[in-house]
């Protein structure tokens, strides 16, 4: 062994290991968190070389003054609720389904996952598009199945706009979950089916009691998944309304961008970023803590 | 809430299940379903090939009658594709195989290295996956800007590299945690260093992950939009989804061009993950679900 000794002291290899992704992770994703939290405490407007500390003003306006920040605050959370309902509860149907020996299941599989790799801006083109009050393809079918007393103004529409893009948001995500699943229903044990099934079980009380609790693991991953992949929604609201019809679409995610890369004001964007980053670590913290507590049981 | 998933696999079961009438409803929802799922495709498809007067009297979802190519060498000129493609290109493929090997040679580490501080530093890693970067895009931008890389391409490769390798060490970390000793102690009792095993062993068996995650990350990079955005204001160094979105805003009403312009962002992923689909489902289930 031609070796130095530091190579071969394993502290110093893992070192050099971890060492790439370590900096470049610390750097890039890291310390931006950090500097959002101190920028929240300032005001700033990008460009001046002072950045002047004003203590919890910013909070304090966001708060008090802000009433973009309070519909944002509430489109976040009613999305997020209907993020974790819907694309999971399809999903998990979809795979269950998917699951049985059924003609063209493959194809079938590939075609629920197709949407999941376009990217959520050309999604939001998409369905821009077939929203067009005009020319759009829902009024048009609307048109020709003579149901024109539903037609509507999909994202211009105040009361509907949110539910207009969450739609596309849906035809977009379900295949994630149901991939997901899938995944998580070849780990169910058949043995314990076939068991239940010939002690007289029907499909309900099977899945109620064998399948769902085998599930558990992916259930939780699924729902922590969509939850955290929904506060990040920001290609899809962009693209679709730009958080409009006044502001009636607007997500705390885009407000951010808006406050500090359009409206120039640091300080109050990144408030708003960290009370999203907030509420995102009262979500993950506590997964975080189970999955750990989960594999030091299993050790 | 009656779907349900089990089958018998004895004889009588096989003949029963022929029959079974909840099979044969369960795949008409199912169809239909799909249909429902693949129409906005099949219409972008369409659109895309149809000239503007025929897209004005046909129906939507009428094959075309004459195939028009000039939406997209149209929609090729006027969006300035040549080169938010190329820029695109550079960066998947640059960003992809590097963060690959960073996540990797981490996760080996964290998984079959005893270091004091492991448990932390995995746990300092899986915060990352958890934590939206659009969250941060002000701060992002000002340190990019600080470094003086807007508009270059370690610009937006280095954040996209800090992003992608949280989740990419959870997955690879699970899996290498799950390789049994035997495979590594031998060589490294004869003296072969970590590098080597990393090397010769954990790389060769875990290709059906990485090309799981290649697929992934893949996608991911090729569709970033809101990090671009603020990294890259030059038009010359935009990326394909960027360069959409300008076109959105400039043609909207040319919906032949518009719709060529969607179906060329989105082929390159489309190809990729036809490509290694195969690895797709298998990785993941090796690596993160099984729990």
């Amino acid at each position: 062994m031609l070796k130095s000794k530091a190579m071969q002291s394993p502290r110093t290899q893992a070192l050099m290991l971890i060492g790439p992704a370590f900096a470049v992770y610390a750097t890039f994703a890291i310390w931006p968190m950090i500097e959002v939290v101190i920028l929240s405490f300032q005001h700033w407007n990008g460009l001046d070389p002072q950045r002047e500390w004003v203590g919890l003003e910013n909070y304090r306006y966001i708060l008090t003054s802000d009433t973009v920040f309070w519909v944002a605050l509430r489109n976040t959370i009613n999305w997020t609720i209907l993020a974790v309902i819907f694309p999971p509860m399809i999903g998990l149907l979809l795979a269950l389904g998917l699951n049985e020996q059924l003609f063209g299941r493959v194809p079938m599989r590939a075609i629920y996952y197709l949407p999941v790799i376009i990217a959520p801006i050309a999604v939001a083109t998409m369905w821009r598009w077939m929203y067009d009050p005009f020319f759009g393809l829902f009024n048009q079918v609307l048109t020709s199945l003579s149901l024109q007393a539903w037609i509507k103004d999909w994202l211009g529409d105040r009361e509907i706009a949110l539910y207009s893009m969450f739609v596309a948001y849906t035809w977009q995500y379900v295949g994630f979950s149901m991939v997901l699943f899938l995944a998580g229903l070849q780990g169910v044990d058949r043995s314990l089916v076939e068991a239940a099934r010939i002690d007289g079980a029907n499909r309900w009380q099977v899945f109620r009691h064998v399948t769902l609790p085998a599930l558990r693991v992916t259930l939780a991953i699924v729902l922590v998944l969509s939850t955290i992949s929904s506060l990040k929604a920001f290609d899809i609201v962009y693209g679709m309304t730009g958080g409009g019809p006044a502001q009636s679409t607007q997500m705390l995610a885009l407000w951010a961008f808006m406050q500090s890369m359009q409206i120039f004001d640091f300080g109050r964007g990144s408030a708003i970023s960290v009370i999203l980053l907030l509420v995102t670590l009262t979500i993950v913290v506590p997964y975080l803590r189970w999955s750990q507590r989960d594999e030091g049981a299993a050790e | 809430m009656t779907v349900m998933t089990t089958h018998l696999e004895s004889e009588t079961a096989e003949i029963k299940r022929r029959r079974d009438p909840f099979l044969i409803i369960l795949w008409l929802v199912l169809v239909v379903f799909a249909l429902l799922w693949v129409a906005p495709i099949v219409l972008i498809a369409f659109t895309a090939l149809k000239s503007n007067a025929e897209i004005m009297a046909t129906n939507a979802f009428t094959p075309p009658e004459t195939v028009a190519w000039s939406n997209f060498s149209g929609a090729w000129e006027r969006g300035n594709f040549a080169t938010t493609f190329q820029n695109s290109v550079i960066i998947t493929v640059i960003k992809v195989p590097l963060g690959l090997m960073f996540s990797a040679m981490a996760a080996y580490a964290l998984a079959r290295i005893k270091l004091r501080f492991g448990k932390l530093l995995l746990l300092f890693f899986l915060f990352g996956a958890m934590i939206p970067f659009q969250v941060m895009l002000a701060p992002i931008f000002t340190l990019v800007n600080g470094f003086g890389l807007i508009d270059t391409y370690p610009g937006v490769i280095l954040p996209y590299l800090a992003f992608g390798v949280p989740y990419q060490v959870f997955i690879l970390h699970g899996f290498f945690k799950a390789v049994p000793k035997e495979l590594s102690e031998a060589a490294l009792i004869d003296g072969a260093s970590h590098l080597t095993v990393f090397r010769r062993i954990f790389l060769p068996i875990s290709l059906p992950v990485l090309a799981a995650l290649l697929i992934l990350d893949f996608v991911s990079t090729w569709n970033e939009f809101a990090m671009a955005l603020v990294l890259l204001q030059d038009r010359n160094m935009w990326t394909l989804p960027l360069g959409l979105m300008s076109f959105q805003g400039q043609f909207s009403t040319d919906y032949g061009q518009l719709n060529a312009a969607i179906a060329m962002t989105v082929f390159p992923a489309v190809v990729v993950y036809m490509i290694f689909q195969r690895y797709f489902v298998s990785g993941l289930t090796s690596g993160a679900v099984k729990g």
